[in-house]
């Protein structure tokens, strides 16, 4: 808290000294990188498994000579989930360590109370949060989503249910939390829309011992499919189990979660995970061959050996690469580290290539992620952090 | 030790003497503030949005600063007031239930809705003690979560919503600084006046000495309702800063470790300070920024900074600070009680009427601790209580001072006094003392003796809070009476000393001096000599004798055969619970068989 | 659907109640509250499941030894956040230093162990459906710590003198019974008892660091239920709590479910303070 000497002559003598200045460091000065990471607490796997993939980007940008002699510096904070100490970790990236770009938060609720911080600063952010109302040219023209929106989510589960599965009666179960109750009702809202009937929805909590009751009432209700939005292995596992305990084949669709690897070590027995189908992406899928599209076998290849990639999700992985790599890739294009720069550079971007998928930006559009990439999955196939594509999609990409 | 003789020397200068007290416990806080007013000069937002916090947090943890560190309740789940504040601010300003309103309208109807609630979630502490209280607080801290999470339409449920956005020229991060600079500097300053005033020492009385409280006239439950509305309303009105502060609020963002920093900060700080627990919020604010790679022990480091605090210095940082009660005092001090002062103090006009005590029956169980019992008190007079162990003595004066309800029988004063009810006996005039002194032993010697004058107090809670008139006048006369009343019983020495600093003997003189706040037409002794060295008891028995002669009866329990028979006017031995004789100290002195049953061969 | 309830109302509320006797066990020497009885049952669940699938112990040792290390987390307590403020019992510092120790332990398990509830091992794989080991397990362990509490006080030595302690601890002393080993060896008791709760319902909660919260809450409802002391009223005050919540959760779902246990619970309180089955106030003059 101590003002520095500098500092404050810095302050007093105005902008015409500090715009002076700038120029003459750019050229050496590192690429400050914010990192908004839950890299502890409940909510911590992803964070975690990006966080892999960013360091190892960071050292091969670094490793190779970084961007124009432009090292990338990492400033991460462990945000733990938590909504206050995101913000405080963004003011401090955005005022104290002076960051070119933020990648993160990873939640959701971290990322709502951020966003409008970082409009404030013109920081150019990248996240992978679902909550479709992050993304909003007007209000946050510098945020860019890299990840699905929610609304992709829930089309690619219900076109799953509906075009692909052709069910027609299906119900909707969340857990308690904030995520549960909104997903669950923006997913009813959905099916409902779409002319499907949605014969039952709850929300459950997370540690209700016994899931007989409401299972059962989904199956008095004729649900044909039941749709899970929870983050809960612990109670995603229980429906698992429940079901096998019931002799129902009914199939659960939704959540990427449930096809974590937690679930493998609290189901009964291995069956019970068969016809499970949960979100995830072409990029990170096998095809009929068993094998990844050819950048990210390319990737995995790599990263054998280095990174861990056997309890976490490729996607992860993959998309932390992503982020780190597009922020190094404006500075190289453009030249420049400036919030205009960066910000200028994803808005032209039109089928970027990156690892976790094809992203496409423009001033009006930052919902980066290709709908027809968000795919199910066999949520018990995980080899290597990615999964078999669920039964019924064409082909192997 | 001055001399007795002169029986006015006191005291209409204390102004300078107050500033000399005042000023080292301002400055720090005034230096504080200043420090955060200048912040802007280092060009740097961070700093501005932590201190924002801070004043923010503070902002709560000075009203429940009043709640745990004053009336020592453990409310833990102090963040549903937060969580209320924030999103009935939030909702009111987005408009969702009705028209958008302007942020300040919004807060102040969060205030409103936080008083309100917070005496729902204050209320059980009435009823339930402790461990108890606190489950229930942290009850009700999950519950306003979940509603906010399942009452999806008002407050955007898990998705939440924007948090209200202030009006120029509070929209900026430096404009927010200073209004929440300004809310932070005018709890402190209302808090303060609280904390020096009729209501907090009330609240200390009820937190450490609550049966004294009781016999001072202080009724917990309406004190408590007017803490927790207040407390309510600056939490909701934290609630609706944060929400602002934050830009978007989300259940998940209200959570049991922000409830934990706000309760482990009074506790920190120390209980009955306000500097102590604002250097608490202060630290709790910054630490984590600075122990940043230490993140995920964040809760373990406040749990072990409780742990510490609780077992190492339950005095926490005000204890630290308090460097006036380091300060050894006199070893060879000796009690000098001035009766002469007495007359200044009991200004009561003309005889009243005796105290009658009719037919009373008390049991407990099946047992009859008071079996029928009569008993006449003259004012004017000292009547002495003899009688074995477990004769009723000390039941009789609890009778009397309302703590037992008997079953049959009533004590009359002009009327029947209600049955149990204890609080209202001060507004009788019937003061007591008790069998082990009920003091408060972290509050100094004259704020103990301050809440004797709890039911002379003029000033409203309001009036407290902004200081006004009527507070100051409170204050003025009843720190004159107190300072009185000490130099009657001989311990204005000790007046500023904390009260656990005091030798047992002493504080049955300042029990006795709180008593004389009261002008009590009563007095209820419960053995007053009962430890005390036989010169002190001399004097003792003289004060008393003088106290009744102003005009006030006394109604002595006493074991110290001399003392009743030296000082009283009639004496009454008990005997399982009945009357066993009645007369002047000569007629009982050769009573057959009180001789036999009780003051032996 | 009515028997699923009630087994699954029944096992849990049966772990409520042994947390209930816990927070007893801990009470009767001590008068002290301690909100380590919730962080106890959690350790059972996650101690379990470390000895037995992590290490891969047999069931046996892993009961034994699960229990054994609860014991000591409840000597621990003893020690460190009991013993020193026993003398000011009147300022209540017990409150603030259990739930110190309480929150410590917890933050512990959360690094140390996981913040993902982890599997616990199925013990004897006995009956199936509502009749599943899982459902019936906590009962039993609740029925055998009750039967073996019965007899230890009424049959033992060292049981009578715990019984003594409880009654009236000044006495207790004054006739020469070792107060202070009777503390420790009731907060080791209790740790056990906690610990057991945890164990046998181990496949109903998980091996999850979260649980500690959860069970000091509802395992306090049944003791304030029941009565501060009354280990019969607190079995029937779990039992009923478990039912009442599951049919609750059935009910109205899961959200104002816990609403509902909590509004149960404030109004009881307020209207019996002692509690249903409680003993009358203490005199306070």
């Amino acid at each position: 808290m101590i003002i520095s000497r500098r500092r404050f002559t810095k302050a007093a003598m105005g902008a015409s000294m500090v715009g002076l200045a700038r120029p003459a460091i750019a050229q050496t000065e590192p690429i400050k990188i914010g990192w908004l990471a839950a890299l502890t607490g409940p909510s911590s796997a992803p964070g975690v498994g990006f966080n892999r993939g960013v360091i190892f980007a960071t050292e091969s940008i670094n490793g190779a000579g970084g961007v124009k002699g432009r090292k990338v510096e990492l400033i991460t904070r462990d945000t733990q989930g938590d909504p206050t100490k995101a913000v405080n970790a963004t003011q401090e990236m955005i005022s104290q360590a002076r960051v070119h770009a933020i990648w993160g938060p990873t939640n959701s609720g971290e990322s709502l109370a951020v966003t409008p911080i970082m409009a404030r600063a013109k920081m150019p952010n990248i996240h992978p949060c679902v909550v479709d109302s992050l993304i909003d040219v007007q209000k946050f023209p510098n945020a860019f989503r890299i990840a699905p929106s929610n609304t992709q989510w829930d089309d690619a589960v219900r076109n799953y249910c509906l075009a692909i599965l052709k069910l027609k009666k299906v119900a909707v179960i969340g857990d308690t939390t904030g995520y549960g109750v909104s997903a669950v009702k923006a997913s009813v809202a959905g099916f409902k829309n779409d002319g499907a009937e949605v014969v039952y929805q709850a929300n459950i909590d997370a540690t209700q011992p016994d899931l007989t009751p409401d299972l059962l009432r989904a199956r008095n209700a004729g649900a044909e499919a039941i749709v899970i939005w929870s983050v809960s292995t612990g109670m995603e596992a229980r429906m698992m189990n429940t079901r096998a305990a019931m002799g129902w084949d009914v199939p659960f669709v939704g959540h990427p979660s449930l096809s974590s690897g937690e679930i493998g070590s609290l189901i009964d027995k291995p069956a019970n995970w068969d016809k499970v189908y949960a979100v995830g992406y072409r990029s990170c899928s096998y095809g009929a061959d068993g094998k990844l599209q050819g950048r990210n076998q390319e990737l995995v290849e790599r990263l054998a050996g280095k990174v861990n990639l056997s309890d976490t999700l490729l996607w992860w992985v993959a998309c932390g690469i992503d982020a780190v790599e597009l922020v190094a890739k404006a500075v190289e294009t453009r030249g420049s580290s400036s919030s205009e720069a960066i910000t200028g550079y994803w808005n032209s971007l039109s089928k970027y290539n990156g690892y976790f998928g094809d992203y496409s930006y423009s001033p009006t559009q930052h919902n980066g992620y290709p709908t027809a990439d968000v795919v199910m999955s066999a949520a018990s196939s995980a080899k290597n952090g990615a999964f078999a594509l669920a039964p019924g999609y064409s082909g192997g990409r | 030790m001055p001399d007795t003789s002169q029986p006015t020397i006191h005291s209409d200068a204390p102004a300078d003497i107050g500033w000399r007290v005042v000023l080292p416990k301002v400055l720090p806080l005034v230096a504080l503030f200043i420090f955060a007013v200048l912040l802007p000069l280092t060009d740097n937002e961070y700093w501005a949005l932590i201190t924002t916090r801070a004043a923010i947090y503070w902002v709560l943890v000075a009203g429940l600063n009043l709640v745990v560190g004053y009336a020592g309740q453990l409310a833990i789940g102090y963040v549903a007031l937060l969580t209320l504040g924030a999103y009935t601010t939030s909702v009111l300003a987005a408009g969702n239930v009705l028209p958008p309103l302007p942020t300040f309208v919004a807060l102040a109807i969060a205030a409103v809705a936080g008083a309100v609630f917070g005496v729902v979630v204050g209320l059980p502490a009435l009823r339930l003690r402790t461990f108890y209280f606190a489950m229930a607080t942290l009850g009700f801290a999950t519950i306003v979560t979940q509603v906010a999470l399942a009452w999806e339409g008002v407050t955007g449920g898990g998705i939440g919503i924007s948090g209200p956005e202030m009006p120029a020229p509070f929209n900026t991060a430096w404009g927010f600084l200073y209004l929440c600079l300004a809310l932070a500097a005018m709890v402190t300053w209302a808090t303060s006046n609280v904390a020096k005033s009729r209501f907090g020492r009330a609240l200390i009385a009820v937190r450490d000495a609550d049966v004294a409280a009781e016999a001072n006239g202080i009724s917990k439950p309406k004190l408590f309702v007017t803490i927790f509305l207040f407390s309510g309303a600056v939490a909701a009105v934290a609630g609706g800063l944060f929400a602002s502060l934050q830009t978007y609020i989300t259940p998940d963002a209200f959570t049991f470790e922000l409830s934990l920093l706000f309760f482990i900060a009074v506790l920190i700080g120390g209980r009955g300070s306000i500097l102590g627990p604002l250097i608490g919020t202060i630290i709790l604010t910054i630490l984590p920024e600075i122990a940043a790679p230490l993140a995920a022990w964040s809760t373990f480091l406040y749990a072990a900074l409780l742990l510490i605090i609780v077992l190492a210095m339950p005095g926490g940082i005000a204890a630290l600070l308090d460097f006036k009660n380091r300060k050894p005092l006199q070893s060879d001090r000796a009690i000098k009680p001035r009766p002469t002062l007495l007359g200044e103090i009991l200004k009561r006009s003309g005889a009243g009427r005796p105290m009658t005590l009719k037919g009373i029956v008390l049991t407990f169980g099946g047992v009859r601790a008071i079996d029928g019992l009569d008993l006449n008190i003259q004012p004017g007079q000292v009547h002495g209580l003899i009688g074995p162990n477990g004769s009723g003595k000390t039941t009789t004066l609890n009778v009397i001072s309302g703590y037992y309800a008997p079953q049959e029988g009533e004590v009359r004063l002009n009327s029947p006094l209600a049955r149990g009810a204890p609080e209202t006996r001060a507004g009788h005039g019937i003061a007591r003392t008790f069998q082990t002194p009920r003091i408060v032993g972290e509050a100094s010697v004259i704020d103990n003796v301050m809440i004797g004058g709890w039911i002379e107090g003029q000033s409203s809670f309001v009036e407290t809070l902004m200081s006004l008139p009527r507070h100051r006048q409170d204050e003025r006369s009843l720190e004159a009476a107190a300072r009185l009343a000490l130099r009657a019983v001989g311990l204005e020495e000790l007046a500023d000393v904390r009260a656990d600093r005091l030798q047992h003997s002493e504080l049955r003189f300042v029990e006795i001096a709180r008593a004389l706040m009261l002008k009590p037409a009563f007095l209820l002794l419960d053995e007053p000599a009962a430890g005390l060295a036989t010169d002190e008891i001399e004097r003792l028995g003289q004060l008393i004798k003088e106290i009744s002669r102003q005009g006030t009866g006394v109604l002595l329990v006493e074991h110290h055969a001399d003392l009743i028979f030296d000082i009283c006017d009639e004496v009454t031995v008990l005997n399982l619970g009945r009357v066993l004789a009645n007369g002047t100290p000569a007629e009982i002195r050769v009573h057959k068989e009180v001789i036999s049953a009780y003051l032996g061969a | 659907m009515l028997a699923s309830i009630l087994a699954s109302g029944l096992a849990v509320g049966a772990i409520y109640a042994l947390i209930g006797i816990t927070y007893n066990t801990m009470f009767a020497t001590s008068r002290v509250m301690s909100f380590t009885a919730g962080q106890l049952g959690m350790l059972g669940g996650v101690f379990g499941s470390l000895f037995m699938l992590r290490l891969g112990w047999p069931p046996v040792i892993g009961l034994l030894a699960s229990l054994g290390a609860c014991a000591l987390i409840g000597v621990v307590t003893e020690i460190v956040a009991v013993r020193p403020v026993l003398k000011s019992l009147e300022q209540h510092l017990y409150v603030l230093s259990t739930l110190a120790l309480a929150l410590m332990i917890q933050q512990v398990t959360a690094i140390e162990w996981s913040t993902e509830p982890q599997p616990f091992p199925k013990l004897f794989g006995i009956g199936s459906g509502v009749f599943d080991e899982k459902f019936w397990l906590p009962l039993v362990a609740c029925g055998l710590t009750i039967a073996g509490l019965e007899l230890l006080y009424r049959k033992t030595l060292v049981g009578r003198a715990f019984l003594a302690v409880a009654e009236d601890n000044f006495a207790a002393r004054a006739l020469g019974l070792p107060e202070r080993n009777l503390r420790i060896a009731s907060y080791a008791l209790a740790g056990a008892i906690g610990g057991l709760a945890g164990f046998a319902g181990g496949q109903l909660l998980l091996a999850f660091f979260a649980n500690g919260p959860l069970l000091n809450f509802y395992g306090f409802v049944p003791v304030a239920l029941g009565g501060l002391g009354n280990n019969r009223g607190a079995v029937i005050g779990g039992l009923a709590l478990g039912v009442f919540q599951q049919a609750a959760n059935f009910l109205v779902g899961g959200i104002f479910s816990s609403v509902a246990v909590f509004v149960l619970f404030i109004v009881v309180l307020l209207a019996a303070p002692q509690g249903l089955f409680g003993a009358p106030a203490a005199r306070r003059v």
